[in-house]
């Protein structure tokens, strides 16, 4: 299958990581990069830009900027024209999905389909075959994941932001190892401890984001939050949102409730949860349970 | 069946007796005052038989709690799913408050003088706030909203939650110790703006 | 005749434009241009100070962890009194180090050697950059893009076990080394002084080497011969050399960045003039043997420049391996410095894989009122003038017309998103 990967406003991060993806020799097989911007590839990108043939799979990265010119071309048109030859449109990354981080830095850009959450409809035409893999950067297992099955024409279900569902279905929060400290409701967290969940002071949005990072596990080996780092929500529309490291609290209540459940719910249940002391999770995970 | 839902009613409605016929009593007495045999006099039932319903005196002090908290917390969410602003959200909790301390007097001195003040009465089954959970609850979800709306300030929860609660008990005590010049009702308007005044961003 | 002619170097993370002005055969001059930028610093600018720490590393998605690590010390520096933990400090400089090693190798694998029309296979650089990605993710939590690194330590708690898995993974790593890149002892090789002794060995690097001496290229790419590195640690020493002359002291106040006409990089200068900085410039500093002498024979050139870059493998390698057998993991990781100052200004320095990094920033009423970000890049390819010309740019300068002036201008290993942020 012909891949062709077109970078707009981007940091290369999403290239990167999915030079990470554990099998990608075997994978790569099954591909053909027209235009990578790191990989060797069949084309120039002076090629790319003079117009090029059998564009099957358009993968769109990085944040768009009206006007942008990378080369010769207007990048958006360039764009544009291949979008309208393509099978298919990924797009990778938060940038190219909702924006991201660099759409906050100039006027005109957001990404193919969004500006954060809302639809701005310029590429409307491509939005039904486009699919979105938001992440910064994106899991290089989901990445390499959804190209391959697309290219065997599996289903692919999609959640109303075209995301597939048997990746961002899920929340970060789901197979973190702090999970035990977030159902009982305790809410100390320090820094550079295996205990303690973040939710409540240090800004983790894991509750609250869909992606697969403590159920894939980044490099296969661990994630943000397992390490003691808040997630970032670097996935959702709204990344970066601002103050990340701290939780925003109204009247010492969590502003932003996990996905989908309402206020009333959680307070009841952490009232509950709260009222009792549980002695395993006031002492270091490593000490032992008795004396 | 019939008779089965029949005997299930009448049950419950014997509950309720029991817990109403106890509010009273450990509202006027206090808990140690009041023994399980009075209170089975005043039901005209058996000892055994109300055994049959709570199995201790704690336990029947825990229920009381809990359904205070459930009639107060539903209460209180009504007005917190009413189109208000939260002034007038204020008023009309400052307003259930005294119209069940008018109404329901037991209730609101079960509160001060049971539930407060016999502690050891509830660590075993009522640890932390769980027994009044549906209104701390309410009163948390009427605080986020005041917050997020941007009228109140963003402070510590116990701070403001002591400030309003604390204020409307120690009326409440006033008016129960025949204090006040005035009939509680009367005191709604000024302490619902004091209260707003206190809570509200600077 | 004059004639001009603009050409795009790809695959640099992003693109740059090379203006080439011929004189007849020859490159009479050359303007570097990057013509998008992202406005990072703006992005910063009016947040809470700790959103550096996830901002930054996406300023670039190759060293992303040398802005991490600029951007923690750039805060910490803003304290009075912080303290860190030794333990803190050193898996800081592991995950550094294991960053600079993968781009070593990315930058060998995927963009010298297909230059040199050379093949190798394509897992002799996935293995490595894998492998480094998992040693970074076992003690940061990711890679790329996290941030574990914040003011008074790191937000993670180290066991053994990760430990245990860094330690297997630098064994594998230290082997892919010698079978691929160069069959040595690595503590004999970070001494050995010879050119062809080191061609002799088996491996890529040799074949490499070899090739460019083979094509008559060894002295091409030559600059100003002045180095500047800022950063210094266990490995690295700072201070700057004009050819081989040394001085340790540098003042921070002698730098000055100005915009260039047409680009969206700003160039740095120190005292008024260009200097690399980078693998080559930290090898001269420290005259590692090797280098020092393809520097006497050939010069400030792309076979120094490339040798220079390859060569610090080995010794991160050693650096690393004596790194983790030195961490005490009974240290905290993380030692709560308190709130950062209301008011404040802070500069973090870091050698990253091509060259010294510097963050600067500047607190008011807690939060970021100045953020300026100079790249290594910025040193390398910032253009000049005619009179005082870049150090990428005197080494395009002069190149005849047949010359392999995209493996002059990429031995540099440009980075445009890092030169525009
Ligand atoms: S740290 Fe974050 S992801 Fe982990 S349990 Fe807490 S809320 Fe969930
Ligand atoms: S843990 Fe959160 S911030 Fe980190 S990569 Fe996953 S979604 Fe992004």
């Amino acid at each position: 299958m012909r891949l062709l990967w077109l970078s707009a406003l981007a940091c290369n991060g999403n290239a990167h990581a999915l030079l990470n993806y554990p099998h990608f020799e075997e994978w790569q097989e099954d591909f053909e990069w027209l235009y990578h911007p790191l990989l060797p590839s069949t084309h120039a990108f002076v090629e790319v830009e003079e117009g090029i043939e059998g564009v099957e799979i358009l993968i769109v990265d990085g944040t768009l900027e009206e006007g942008l010119v990378k080369n010769r071309l207007v990048y958006n048109e360039l764009l544009a024209r291949y979008a309208a030859e393509a099978k298919c449109i990924v797009t990778v990354g938060t940038c190219a999905t909702f924006g991201g981080i660099f759409a906050q830095g100039g006027e005109g850009r957001s990404g193919l389909h969004f500006s954060k959450e809302r639809r701005h409809g310029r590429f409307d035409d491509f939005w039904e075959k486009t699919v979105s893999l938001p992440g910064c950067p994106v899991q290089p297992e989901v990445l390499a994941g959804t190209l391959s099955m697309l290219r065997l024409g599996e289903p692919l279900p999609l959640d109303a932001l075209h995301r597939p569902k048997y990746f961002y279905a899920y929340t970060v929060h789901d197979g973190c190892t702090r999970n035990e400290y977030f159902e009982y409701k305790i809410d100390e967290h320090r820094f550079g401890a295996l205990e303690g969940c973040m939710f409540y002071e240090h800004g983790c949005q894991g509750t609250f984001t869909h992606g697969s990072c403590n159920k894939i596990l980044w490099n296969g080996v661990h994630s943000k939050t397992r390490a003691g780092t808040p997630c970032m929500g670097c996935t959702e529309p709204d990344f970066p949102r601002e103050t990340l490291w701290r939780t925003s609290k109204h009247m010492g209540i969590p502003a932003r409730m996990p996905l989908g459940v309402p206020r009333r719910a959680y307070l009841s249940l952490a009232g509950i949860a709260k009222a009792f002391r549980i002695e395993r999770f006031e002492r270091p995970m490593m000490e032992d349970e008795r004396g | 069946m019939i008779k089965e839902q029949h005997r299930a009613e009448k049950k419950a409605k014997r509950r309720g007796e029991i817990v109403r016929t106890a509010l009273k009593l450990f509202a006027e007495k206090g808990f140690y005052a009041t023994t399980i045999p009075e209170m089975a006099r005043d039901l005209k039932m058996s000892v055994g038989n109300l055994y049959n319903y709570f199995s201790s005196k704690e336990i029947l002090a825990q229920e009381i709690i809990r359904e205070i908290s459930a009639y107060l917390g539903a209460r209180i969410r009504e007005v917190n799913e009413a189109e208000l602003s939260v002034r007038e959200k204020i008023r009309r909790i400052v307003t259930i408050y005294f119209e069940t301390a008018r109404d329901e007097p037991e209730m609101i001195d079960f509160f001060l003088r049971v539930y407060l003040s016999n502690r050891e009465v509830f660590h075993e089954g009522c640890e932390g706030m769980i027994c009044v959970n549906e209104f701390v609850t309410e009163i948390m979800i009427f605080f986020d909203d005041g917050v997020a709306s941007g009228a109140l300030k963003n402070q510590d929860f116990f701070s403001a939650f002591g400030l309003f609660m604390g204020y409307l008990g120690g009326m409440v005590f006033l008016n129960g110790e025949n204090i006040l010049p005035r009939a509680l009702e009367e005191y709604v308007d000024d302490i619902s703006e004091n209260i707003y005044n206190a809570l509200k961003v600077s | 005749m004059a004639e001009v002619r603009l050409e795009l170097i790809e695959k640099i993370e992003g693109e740059a434009q090379v203006r080439y002005f011929y004189e007849e055969e020859r490159v009479d001059f050359a303007e570097i241009l990057f013509v998008t930028g992202r406005g990072i610093e703006k992005i910063l600018e009016g947040r809470d100070p700790w959103d550096a720490l996830t901002i930054n590393p996406r300023v670039c998605g190759i060293c992303g962890h040398a802005h991490l690590i600029a951007t923690v010390r750039a805060l910490e520096d803003c304290y009075t009194d912080l303290k860190l933990s030794p333990k803190a400090r050193k898996v800081r400089e592991l995950t550094l180090a294991f960053e600079l090693l993968q781009n070593h190798f990315k930058w060998f694998y995927l963009t010298i050697l297909p230059l040199l029309d050379l093949e190798a296979p394509r897992r002799s650089v996935l293995e490595p950059s894998r492998i480094l990605g998992e040693m970074i993710a076992l003690l940061a939590g990711q890679y790329p893009h996290n941030s574990y690194a914040i003011p008074g330590g790191i937000t993670c708690e180290i066991t053994p076990v990760d430990l245990h898995g860094v330690r297997q993974r630098h064994r594998h790593l230290q082997k892919l080394f010698r079978r691929g890149v160069i069959d040595v002892d690595l503590e004999a090789f970070v001494r050995c002084d010879r050119i062809e002794a080191m061609l002799k060995r088996e491996g890529d690097l040799p074949r490499a080497m070899q090739r460019i001496l083979d094509r008559g290229w060894e002295r091409l790419g030559r600059s100003c011969d002045r180095f500047i590195v800022f950063g210094h640690n266990d490995l690295f020493v700072a201070g700057k050399s004009i050819g081989t002359r040394l001085q340790k002291h540098l003042d921070l106040r002698y730098l000055r960045e100005s915009s260039i006409e047409g680009s969206r990089a700003r160039r740095v200068l120190y005292r008024e003039k260009s200097y690399e900085t980078g693998p080559l410039a930290r090898a001269m500093l420290l005259k590692t043997p090797l280098t020092k002498e393809a520097h006497r024979r050939y010069g400030d050139s792309l076979f120094s420049r490339i040798l220079a870059r390859v060569c610090e493998i080995p010794r991160l390698l050693r650096y690393t391996e004596a790194l983790i057998a030195s961490i005490d993991l009974s240290e905290s990781a993380w030692i709560d410095p308190g709130p950062l100052p209301e008011e404040a200004e802070g500069t973090g320095i870091v050698e990253a894989a091509r060259g010294s990094l510097i963050h600067r920033l500047q607190i008011k009423e807690g939060k970021i009122a100045r953020y300026r970000i100079v790249t290594p890049t910025q040193w390398n390819l910032g253009n000049g003038s005619r009179e005082e010309p870049g150090v990428a740019q005197s080494a395009l300068i002069g190149l005849h017309r047949e010359d392999p002036a995209e493996l002059v201008f990429k031995a540099f290993d440009v980075c445009s998103v890092c030169t525009t942020k």
